[in-house]
């Protein structure tokens, strides 16, 4: 992306949208859902927020590199709004985190290594429990500048946060993960192996009468065919 | 063992052993689904907009673009408007669902910004005359009004500006503007569509009730909220007050406040003559952009001084018009509206005249 497509952006030129949407559509989604745990609420996120970019385009720079990690920071604070409460987030985490113990959410491939291994799937269950232990501010910068590969001032930046928030949240988020290591380790010791141990706890964690997560499929589904009859 | 307490992330001990999820594709008919939409809403916005100036704040359905919040809200603002993309899109891609009729164009009163100050006192004492109505939790606000709306339509290569036909437009909100009801045959299906929401949408009575009823607080709390919106700051104030004032029931004092407040602000003006959507004849306030040369006006009933509706009129060619700008024509008038009942009733869909 280049400075040109920002002025066009800027000018609300609608074919310069078009374009923003087909390159950038997928990454607004994968974010979105790693930071709110669901894939359809995910993908309401994702249209959402290229609607949010629309209504704010006077507000990008007309110099500058990829519209990218702004689009990632319209896309947190839509996100934000979408599950208010940490506590929802928790409880999505807990349903992903028992999809990934089941080997119903794919590890990503990472330096060519077979994905989907059993060990693997574990770690990936722990990682969304690691995540869903963060504070929100926390979450969000962790997963720019760890995922999107945001630096600090990219992240200060596409947040609307100064630098040194971005760093102090982050300095905290660090601190947790050190502390959360240190239980799973003394855990892992107790009782030989980690993961029934924790497929029990995210289950138990499951909001009284929250529909099973077997069927997510079929629930996007269901959000689609009632989107649609407001045609 | 990582010592440097400003290493990026990627660097840290803490995060070697977290494991993203793998990346997943849109289907193809998810990402064109919502590509459409919007590309709808552009569409949609651009008619009226000059380009290179940020969206005008729409004055119609406006309520659903008002951000009470900053930034993230600005999405869900937009919720509304987007599923009237959608009932677009669903009707052939035609640019308004809503039958047009002649193009609505006026006699450009005479504007005077002497009296102006004196005609809002007038007007605000009045309506801090008119009874108020409350609405219990359970119950909904109405606002029962008549809109059209100009814009330009391309049809085969072929650009003109066209008008809807006045419409019927009613709006149900719950206090708390989480659940309501629009229904505007063209613009919605017959029966209507949901506002149910997750976000209070900002005619909503609760979030009313909050406002300050102090003329310069008010005045304050109506820049911030319309920060970054319009194409001036004083435009955008004014802006808001009038979707205030022709979208929502005002709780006590609000109205006569809004009028006061209006008449702080700079720029404003007083326009000897000026029709409403019924074809009502009235007085208004007004405010011309100059960005745009549009000037909007709120109308008021010559004696009463009670509100019958609002009106933009392009009175002089805008800044740096492009070749849609310039089609249309002095006198055009761009958006119309007048309220015809505003009241308080027990449910979605539900109307005074049913009720009683």
């Amino acid at each position: 992306m280049t400075s040109e497509l920002r002025s066009r952006i800027r000018d609300g030129d609608p074919a310069a949208f078009e374009e923003l949407f087909d390159a950038c559509a997928r990454a607004v989604y994968n974010h979105a859902f790693r930071l709110t745990a669901d894939w359809s609420v995910a993908e309401d996120v994702m249209s959402e927020t290229f609607l949010a970019v629309w209504r704010m385009r006077k507000r990008v720079d007309a110099d500058g590199g990829s519209l990218r990690p702004w689009l990632l920071g319209v896309a947190t604070n839509v996100a934000r709004n979408h599950l208010r409460s940490n506590r929802r987030y928790r409880a999505a985490a807990a349903a992903a985190a028992a999809d990934a113990d089941r080997g119903a959410l794919e590890v990503a491939d990472i330096g060519g290594r077979v994905a989907g291994q059993v060990d693997d799937r574990h770690r990936l269950a722990a990682t969304v429990r690691a995540l869903a232990s963060l504070k929100r501010r926390e979450r969000e910068v962790l997963v720019l500048c760890l995922w999107e590969g945001l630096a600090y001032a990219d992240a200060a930046a596409a947040l609307g946060v100064p630098v040194g928030t971005v760093r102090s949240r982050l300095s905290r988020a660090r601190r947790r993960l050190a502390s959360l290591a240190d239980a799973e380790l003394a855990a892992r010791a107790g009782t030989g192996r980690m993961p029934p141990r924790a497929a029990r706890k995210s289950s138990g964690k499951r909001e009284p009468g929250a529909p099973g997560r077997q069927v997510r499929g079929d629930r996007a589904a269901a959000v689609r065919s009632a989107r649609e009859g407001n045609r | 063992m990582n010592t440097d307490r400003w290493a990026h992330p990627a660097e840290w001990r803490e995060t070697q052993d977290l494991l993203p999820p793998a990346e997943r594709d849109l289907p193809v008919d998810r990402h064109e689904f919502h590509k459409e939409r919007l590309m709808a809403l552009i569409h949609d916005e651009s008619r009226t907009t000059v380009p290179g100036t940020p969206a005008r704040p729409g004055e119609q359905r406006s309520w659903f673009r008002r951000p009470a919040v900053a930034v993230p809200l600005a999405a869900f603002a937009l919720a509304g408007v987007v599923a009237g993309g959608v009932a677009l899109t669903g009707q052939g891609g035609d640019s308004s669902g809503v039958a047009t009729g002649p193009l609505l164009t006026t006699d450009i009163g005479t504007a005077s910004v002497a009296g102006t100050g004196d005609l809002l006192d007038r007007i605000s004492l009045a309506a801090a005359a008119q009874p108020v109505q409350q609405p219990q939790a359970g119950q909904f606000t109405y606002v029962d009004a008549v809109t059209a709306d100009t814009f330009v339509r391309t049809k085969d290569d072929k650009s003109s500006v066209v008008s809807e036909k006045p419409h019927r437009r009613q709006v149900w909100l719950s206090p708390d503007g989480r659940k309501g009801w629009l229904t505007e045959p063209g613009d919605t299906p017959a029966d209507g569509m949901t506002l149910d929401s997750t976000e209070q949408m900002s005619a909503a009575w609760d979030g009313l009730a909050k406002l300050p009823k102090d003329p310069d607080a008010l005045l304050k709390k109506l820049y911030a909220d319309s920060e970054g919106q319009g194409n001036s700051p004083d435009q955008a104030a004014f802006s808001r007050i009038g979707e205030l004032l022709g979208d929502s029931v005002p709780p006590a004092g609000l109205e006569a406040a809004l009028y006061k407040a209006a008449a702080k602000i700079p720029g404003v003006v007083r326009v000897d003559n000026a029709t409403d959507a019924k074809g009502r004849q009235g007085i208004a306030v007004a405010r011309m952009d100059k960005v745009s040369g549009q000037r909007e006006e709120w109308i008021f009933e010559k004696n009463s001084l009670d509100f019958l509706g609002t009106r933009t009129v392009q009175v002089t060619e805008g800044q740096n018009p492009n070749a849609e700008d310039r089609l249309i024509k002095t006198g055009t008038v761009l958006y119309i509206s007048a309220v015809t009942s505003r009241a308080v009733v027990d449910g979605i869909k539900q109307t005074p005249e049913r009720a009683s």
